[in-house]
């Protein structure tokens, strides 16, 4: 079914902090930077928003934002549960936000001093008696070892290996072509370093099968997008980059990271709930999509991503991201910012601003005719995924 | 003296022989039976006078490990009680070590042992071995020290001189702390090199118990592998939660699975490390036997594999349940108000003993043998040691093996190869002839490190049925023991 807002809701405005391992100063500051980026990027007063959407994992509450940015009063604030899951879907209650009329400007954020403050790839650690439901998921992991993301994208890494003879070469693919991108990018953390598929393979181990250079880095920075009707667009700074589906996605037997237990693990059923919604809401199809932002905090699931979405078949990835497949002139150019294991790891929220900017044909590494631009949230978690098109 | 006249004289005792060294008693089904146990050997040709008459032996026989057992001198007198020294042993081998060690070379290690088998020993024989100087090698470098290798050969018979087998035995005699200088490490990898965290159990993240998944943990400490099970419709799954979703009911029940089980999938961890785990650590995705999920497929359940390396795990491998009390502190009064936690683990499916024998033709050169994972405990070191008839103190108190600077008791060589050969013929089958089993030896092994054996066919010679078994076992220190047993099948 077609979802009622899609096309009545356009990002107007993307800012963002720089991308570093030490900002050295307070994740607020960062999220404040980066939201008032966004409205200066869309011009738009920061004192016209009254909708705020961003992650549960967020440390910076929609009140001190509303306090820093002087926003006089707040009609819509929500948060997406499940990490890297939810980029997408903050821009998608964003856009349900404002296409109801529940709010005029929705500012969706998120910023972290994730290298130097607390670091996800650090994993799970000792879990308290009497566990509430979230604690007690890791009851049957934590105890055996299994603690980091890295650790769980592994064991479905090994079974993609075993039944679709996947290589780490495969995987290793994706990281060159991230890099490749990155490497033009000056807002990159691996701006000016490319890697060859040699580095990926000689790099140490994290996880086996999973190599360092399979796993995205860790940044402090903040990214802020700025949503609001095609309507009130037409008067703003920037073109309106249309959202043109959004979705979230869940699907049987889930659970977060870990969902070791279903039927088979080698593709993301809770992506594949995403691209049906995405497919059918935009009316497009993948011939109709030039380059996307696949979420990539490790290798392994942009090759799942691309066959949920269809552009190949199951088992197929492997041969689509041959030969330069997903770099700058293959058959479909991904994460040309460098996605996160190039550019910057921001929750995914840097990739929809890479989407925005490929629409706008701004990207340092432009892909000519990016009329309709997929963007994706996080793999292996519920998740989210967007559609970005050009106004009409 | 110099080194060229150490050697000239060592060499002159090349070739040399000892005395003819004789069993107090002869070959006997009890010490027999007791190897066995000690072993775990359940080959029928040993024991069973109904099942050996009918094998190539035409009755019992004993192991061929247990080729130089028989005529070792018995358990020593206690220090305290020895008489004055007794005269310096006179044996070549003896007289070899005595003018290395005068010389410096006060290190010793046993490097190879090799037994070749010309014919199985059988109850009533009684055995003894004279022992030649085989060769003494000039000086090497070695990892350990400059030193010298000093090989002995010992030739075994019957009372009645009839040839029954050797043994080739290879020690490094060497200087101490004469070693190379690792020059290698470069300091950035000197600088990364972090010291592995405590992997003792009790430091494991403890797990979230709750409502909803208490009668699984309570389980565990019972060594009870549950699984949550729907009281309503019966189905069985994993994780658990308080409402069946098939039928809806909050009636939750549980049952008990073998443990039994094929790896799915696995990763292994190699950072960050943290304490209560050794790395790299090789944590399996099991799907469970006996334990349907209704559609048809096992239930999946995850767990740290116990004696499995990185590059042994292999989807598809068959498993099975261990237990780690990992809180055997925490009992009552314990620190923690959660008390002891016991956490299951998964090692290699004891393989199952062959009751027909392979014949050489349905033997592949570079087939596989199953693993097979011995938790190693006291006891195996203690009973290995004592059935081989070997009374060094090292292998069976702990005390006086610690004073020796040993970490703690550790298997003794004979034992080694008796699993050797039980792993090798448990797999062929009860009527395979040993020729021959020869290893270099390597780490030790001690109690609670699990030691694995692996296994690959080097060779076959489908005429002649000549099957040689390339074997290694290793523990977390590395090869134990490393080697072939060399075996006759039915071509
Ligand atoms: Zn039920």
């Amino acid at each position: 079914m077609k979802h009622s807002y899609a096309g009545r809701a356009a990002i107007v405005g993307i800012g963002a902090t720089e991308f570093s391992k030490a900002s050295g100063r307070s994740e607020l500051q960062l999220a404040l930077e980066a939201c008032a980026a966004a409205c200066a990027d869309a011009g738009v007063d920061p004192r016209q928003v009254n909708g705020l959407s961003t992650f549960t994992m967020e440390s910076n509450p929609e009140s001190e934002i509303m306090r820093g940015l002087g926003i006089p009063e707040l009609t819509h604030f929500s948060r997406i549960h499940f990490g890297g899951g939810a980029p997408c879907a903050t821009v998608q209650y964003a856009a349900m936000a404002v296409a109801s009329g529940v709010a005029d400007y929705v500012l969706c954020y998120r910023a972290f001093n994730e290298r130097s403050g607390r670091r996800f790839g650090v994993g799970v650690q000792d879990r308290p008696a009497g566990a509430t439901a979230e604690e007690a998921q890791f009851a049957f992991t934590s105890p055996f070892g299994l603690l980091t993301p890295a650790s769980w994208v592994a064991m479905f890494a090994t079974r993609m290996m075993h039944e679709y003879g996947v290589t780490s070469e495969d995987f290793g693919r994706v990281a060159v072509a991230d890099r490749r991108h990155a490497a033009t990018n000056p807002a990159a953390h691996f701006y000016g370093q490319p890697i060859r598929l040699e580095d990926h393979q000689a790099s140490r181990w994290i996880v086996e099968p999973l190599h360092l250079l399979d796993c995205c880095q860790e940044t402090d920075g903040g990214q802020a997008m700025l949503v609001t009707t095609p309507e009130r667009a037409r008067d703003l700074a920037q073109p309106a980059v249309i959202v043109e589906a959004a979705a979230q996605g869940m699907a049987d037997d889930q659970h977060m990271m870990r969902s070791f237990f279903r039927e088979s693990i080698v593709g993301l059923p809770e992506m594949g709930t995403c691209a049906r919604q995405i497919w059918e809401t935009s009316g497009l199809a993948p011939a109709d999509v030039k380059t996307a932002v696949l979420y990539d905090h490790f290798t392994p699931f942009v090759l799942a991503q691309l066959e949920e979405f269809g552009f190949c078949g199951p088992g197929e990835a492997k041969d689509f991201v041959a030969d330069g497949g997903i770099e700058l002139g293959g058959r479909l150019p991904v994460n040309t910012h460098g996605g996160q294991l190039g550019e910057a790891y921001l929750h995914g929220m840097n990739g929809i601003a890479e989407g925005v900017r490929q629409v706008r044909g701004t990207s340092v590494n432009q892909v000519e005719g990016a009329e309709h631009v997929l963007v994706t949230g996080g793999t292996g978690v519920p998740t989210s995924a967007l559609m970005l098109g050009a106004a009409g | 003296m110099s080194a060229d006249d150490l050697l000239t004289r060592l060499r002159a005792l090349v070739g040399q022989q000892g005395p003819v060294q004789s069993a107090r008693h002869p070959v006997n089904l009890p010490a027999i039976a007791d190897w066995c146990d000690a072993m775990g050997d359940g080959n029928p040709v040993y024991t069973d006078e109904e099942a050996a008459a009918k094998s190539r032996h035409g009755g019992i026989v004993a192991p061929p490990a247990t080729l130089d057992i028989w005529d070792r001198p018995g358990l020593p007198a206690q220090p305290r009680f020895r008489p004055a020294a007794k005269p310096p042993a006179a044996d070549p081998r003896s007289r070899t070590l005595r003018l290395l060690e005068e010389a410096g070379f006060i290190g010793v290690v046993a490097v190879n042992s090799e037994l070749e088998i010309a014919r199985y020993l059988r109850p009533g024989d009684v055995v003894q071995n004279t022992q030649i100087l085989d060769d003494v090698s000039e000086e090497k470098q070695t990892a350990l020290g400059v030193g010298h290798f000093v090989t002995t050969r010992q030739r075994y018979e019957t009372s009645d001189g009839e040839h029954v087998g050797d043994l080739l035995f290879r020690i490094l005699k060497f200087k101490p702390s004469s070693g190379q200088q690792s020059t290698g490490t470069s300091p950035a990898a000197a600088a990364q090199a972090r010291p592995a965290p405590d992997p003792s159990p009790a430091l494991r993240p403890r797990p979230g118990i709750n409502k909803d998944n208490e009668a699984l943990w309570e389980g565990y400490r019972n060594h009870e592998l549950r699984l949550p099970r729907c009281n309503g419709c019966g189905r069985v799954f994993f994780p658990p939660s308080p409402r069946c979703s098939s039928c809806g009911a909050f009636d939750m029940g549980y049952v008990v699975v073998s443990g039994r089980g094929t790896l799915y999938s696995f990763s292994v961890v190699h950072h960050p490390q943290v304490p209560g785990f050794r790395y790299p650590l090789v944590v399996g995705l099991v799907e469970l036997d006996g334990a349907d999920d209704g559609a048809g497929r096992g239930v999946r359940f995850l767990a740290d594999l116990v004696g499995v390396s990185p590059a042994q795990a292999e989807v598809g491998m068959p498993l099975e349940i261990e237990w780690l009390d990992s809180h055997p502190a925490l009992v009552e009064g314990a620190t923690d108000s959660r008390g002891p936690i016991t956490v299951p683990q998964f090692r290699p499916a004891t393989p199952t003993r062959r009751e027909d024998t392979l014949t050489a033709g349905s033997v592949q050169e570079g087939q596989r043998l199953p693993l097979w994972t011995l938790p190693l405990a006291p006891t195996h070191i203690v009973a290995g040691a004592l059935a081989t008839r070997d009374f060094q103190d090292v292998h069976h108190d702990r005390d006086l093996a610690v004073q020796k600077g040993s970490k703690d008791i550790f298997l003794n060589i004979n034992t080694s190869l008796g699993l050797m050969e039980r792993y090798v013929t448990d797999w062929s089958g009860p009527d395979a002839a040993v020729t021959a089993l020869r290893v270099r030896l390597g780490a030790p092994a001690y109690p609670y490190m699990p030691l694995t054996f692996s296994g690959a066919v080097k060779s076959v010679d489908a005429d002649t049925g000549r099957v040689v078994v390339g074997v290694q076992a290793s523990n977390e220190l590395g090869p134990h023991v490393t080697g072939t047993v060399e075996l006759e099948l039915q071509p």
